[in-house]
């Protein structure tokens, strides 16, 4: 659908919901519809990425097909989504053969060998049987690693740094209202809760329509088993620069504990949702928007299966070679990162705090 | 009706081949408590919904709240409700109970309701900004009608009722004061049903415009149906033609103003129209009716319905300046913009003249008012002077392009016609006995109750409480 097209079906659309306002205790989206008696496109921008795809509205709708009014918001959302997540990076025509399954396996397989090529060339065993088994500068160098992992990191953040900005913008205006500590503090509590996808109690229509808190309670093992990988990188990073203490480090251990508590996380979460998704109905959604999830989920899963193979082979021969393959991975997905449904939570955020600021105005 | 044997589909293993406890006819609320309830009380208990399961839920699905008498506040209340005040405002509305033993029982009944309704899978909506003016009279269910529809639909299937969608009773058949048959239509074709009690909660018939030109003429072409298509009333029909004795006024149907665009059925609560107390309301002929400014808009925007109707072609418009532009909820289908009345009349065929006739009469009479502040939280006393009819509040001058309007028409909510019954929802026979395996709740008996007028949620009480009712009082039949 063309984008003039997309934003005017969604507008029309949401002159019913505004006329009929019965879904408002789901969540807070409808309750910011009603601020609203003209919606720009910011507006709807906003609204779209406040939505959490929890679908109640979708089953409460007296309206959806084949009522004539035709209305079905989550699915109008997640098209709106999707324009917000392709127009806010740049560039936001990324060449066909870049992007997609082939792309991404092209990718994957170019920057495997180049960090086969790095790790001979730079006199690395390619394989664990050194006097340090275990340790991963013996299969690469700690700064050829820092700088193969940096330099797509660097990119995706000067991306989407630039993308919060321009959508900002468009929803809100003022970059400077974005400092706000009070808001950002309820706007986290209510993001790493995930609380705006519980229906007002009710929880989720998914994946058909009966509520259930599945898909959330594993959408928050996604989030929490990410957020402990990252502990585990970090806290490794601090053991390394500022204790002196060289990898591997003991089971017994902050990186270790966190990186596998969070890998199991994500690996039942990932799993989990891909099984739930299966079974969601798709009137309520958009087959692209279902490919992006899936490549999501896939994506992490990846990650945290060769993240927890590095740790569980580390005195195996094949440590070296899984640990390259979860490098190349890492390298991979800090690159293609502003491109793929890894966003969704940067504009949800924003969207959150925007809704905060507005009901504290 | 039956035309041959023939037509009736072979006896097959299936819902429609058992004997049943309690059949249930109809979807909606009434009909899903009183099968809640029946199964409650221990029968085995087969539903028949009209619709496809999409649509399931007749009016219900289009309702918001319920109306509870409670001597408590919680996260859905704002205050207190007693006995005593429900009581009084259903003697304020119309002219009054029609059955005021029934009336009182149902009072009194629905201050369990709220906790029955928990107990059942509902889930409430905390009061929130946009319901705060009903919020203490009214509990609002969560995601409005359709949501309450499908936790019922839920918890009925979890329950083990057998439900059957797409499944339209054509006829009941009876020996003596006793249903002994009943005829669906199903896909495959007509079926008799067996059950040892029957509880007929299929609403009215205010989809049946055929029905409504017998008291209405011509002029009930002209009427929007809020609900589904399918509460045609048949089972009504059916009933009465049996010998039932009636209970309301046949004449009698709740209706509002909803946009002339809006479609012939189940636009439900987005095609209503908030615009009329703004500005000033004329007929086809240009001239206003009747007073925009009698009382405030929640109390009085359900008799606009009946005011349009009685207007020629039952037509009307809504018209206002860009003063008041923007203070309430738009309509969904926009609104005519025009830089002068002659101009706005021109755009629904409107004689110019007679409307700006009307206005300037119109401001003439607000320029000799009082004057003061204009709001809308209130009656602001803001009324013409030497105007007939009046505009009692909220007058102010329509002289600020550029001008509005929209064209309204009269929306049916639903008919208050029905069967008497007794405080046992036992469906009465006009030779003074009952029918003794016959139960009514919901829209089919609330003529019972409401005479005429109406409060809002009010509806779904009687829905419940003699869904209740009904339910228990037919698995004890049933069950000896």
């Amino acid at each position: 659908m063309p984008v003039d097209d997309l934003f005017a079906e969604a507008e029309r659309q949401l002159i019913v919901c505004n006329s009929c306002r019965y879904c408002a205790g789901y969540c807070p989206v409808w309750p910011a519809l009603e601020l609203r008696s003209t919606l720009t496109r910011g507006d709807i921008t906003h609204l779209a990425n406040l939505c959490h795809d929890c679908r109640d509205c979708f089953s409460a709708c007296m309206y959806t097909p084949p009522h004539e009014f035709d209305l079905n918001p989550p699915k109008v959302f997640a098209q709106v989504r999707e324009e917000t997540y392709r127009s806010y990076v740049w560039p936001s025509t990324v060449p066909g053969w870049m992007h997609g399954w082939r792309g991404v396996a092209g990718w994957f397989v170019a920057i495997f060998v180049l960090l086969v090529a790095l790790s001979s060339l730079t006199g690395g065993a390619g394989n664990s049987t050194g006097p340090n088994p275990g340790s991963p500068y013996e299969i690469l160098p700690h700064l050829v690693m820092v700088a193969v992992v940096a330099a797509p990191s660097l990119w995706t953040i000067v991306v989407l740094a630039a993308a919060v900005s321009r959508y900002w913008r468009d929803t809100h205006g003022r970059l400077r209202d974005l400092t706000r500590p009070g808001v950002w503090a309820r706007t986290l509590v209510q993001g790493v809760q995930l609380r705006h996808m519980r229906g007002g109690g009710q929880d989720c229509d998914y994946p058909a329509d009966v509520p259930s808190p599945q898909r959330r309670r594993l959408h928050l093992a996604v989030t929490y088993g990410f957020g402990l990988c990252l502990v585990s990188t970090t806290s490794a990073a601090f053991m390394q620069e500022f204790l002196h203490l060289m990898p591997p480090y003991p089971y017994l251990s902050v990186p270790v504990i966190t990186g596998t508590v969070g890998g199991f996380g994500m690996v039942v979460g990932c799993a989990g949702l891909m099984l739930l998704k299966r079974r969601s109905a798709p009137e309520p959604g958009t087959p692209s928007m279902r490919r992006a999830d899936y490549g999501l989920l896939w994506a992490l899963l990846i990650l945290s299966v060769t993240g927890l193979l590095t740790l569980f082979l580390r005195t195996n021969p094949l440590f070296g070679p899984v640990l390259v393959a979860h490098l190349a991975a890492v390298i991979v997905a800090f690159a293609i990162t502003p491109y793929t449904k890894f966003v969704h939570w940067i504009y949800r955020l924003l969207a959150i705090y925007k809704d905060n600021m507005d009901k504290l105005a | 009706m039956i035309t041959s044997p023939n037509d009736f589909v072979p006896a097959r293993n299936g819902a429609l081949d058992e004997q049943w406890d309690v059949v249930v006819i109809g979807g909606g609320n009434a009909a899903l408590v009183s099968a809640l309830s029946a199964r409650d009380h221990g029968a085995r208990v087969l539903l028949l919904e009209r619709a496809p399961r999409v649509f399931r839920g007749g009016n219900s699905r289009h309702t918001r709240n319920i109306r509870c008498v409670h001597d408590y506040t919680d996260a859905y209340y704002t205050g207190r409700y007693p006995y005593d005040e429900l009581w009084t405002d259903l003697g304020g509305v119309g002219t009054g109970p029609s059955n005021e033993a029934l009336a009182a029982l149902t009072v009194r009944e629905s201050e369990t309701v709220p906790r029955w309704m928990t107990d059942h899978g509902v889930r409430w909506q905390p009061a929130l900004t946009g319901t705060l003016a009903l919020a203490r009279t009214n509990r609002f269910f969560l995601g409005g009608g359709k949501a309450l529809m499908n936790g019922y639909y839920r918890a009925a299937e979890r329950a083990g009722i057998v439900i059957l969608y797409e499944a339209s009773v054509e006829r009941l058949g009876f020996t003596g004061d006793a249903c002994t048959e009943i005829v669906v239509r199903v896909a495959q074709g007509r079926r008799r049903v067996r059950a040892k009690a029957v509880v007929c909660a299929s609403g009215g018939f205010e989809a049946n415009i055929d029905w409504l030109r017998r008291y209405w003429g011509d002029a009930a072409l002209n009427y929007h149906v809020r609900g589904p298509r399918y509460n045609d009333g048949t089972v009504l029909a059916q009933l009465l033609d049996a010998g039932a004795e009636r209970a309301g006024e046949e004449r009698g149907f709740h209706a509002i103003a909803v946009d002339a665009r809006s479609p012939k059925f189940d636009g439900g609560i987005a095609t209503r129209l908030d615009t009329i107390p703004f500005g000033i309301v004329v007929n086809r002929d240009g001239r206003r009716f009747y007073d925009e400014g009698e009382d405030i808009w929640p109390k009085r925007y359900a008799i606009w319905g009946r005011n349009i109707a009685v207007q020629p072609d039952q037509i009307a418009y809504s018209l206002w300046d860009s003063k008041v532009h923007g203070l309430f909820l738009p309509p969904m289908y926009g609104v005519s913009a025009a830089r002068s009345i002659s101009e706005l009349a021109s755009r629904f065929d409107l004689d110019p003249l007679a409307v700006e006739e009307t206005v300037a009469r119109y401001n003439a009479a607000v320029d000799r008012g009082p004057g003061g502040r204009f709001t809308m939280a209130e009656r602001d006393g803001l009324s013409t002077v030497g105007l007939d009819p009046p505009k009692s509040n909220w007058a102010q001058r329509i002289d600020r392009p550029p001008f509005y309007g929209v064209a309204m028409r009269p929306g049916i909510t639903f008919t208050y016609l029905g069967v008497a019954v007794t405080e046992q929802s036992h469906v009465r026979r006009q030779d003074g006995g009952v029918f003794h395996n016959v139960f009514a709740a919901g829209e089919i008996m609330s003529g019972n109750i409401l005479s005429t007028g109406y409060l809002a949620g009010f509806g779904m009480t009687i829905g419940t409480v003699w869904g209740r009712i009904a339910g228990r009082e037919a698995a004890r039949h049933a069950r000896g």
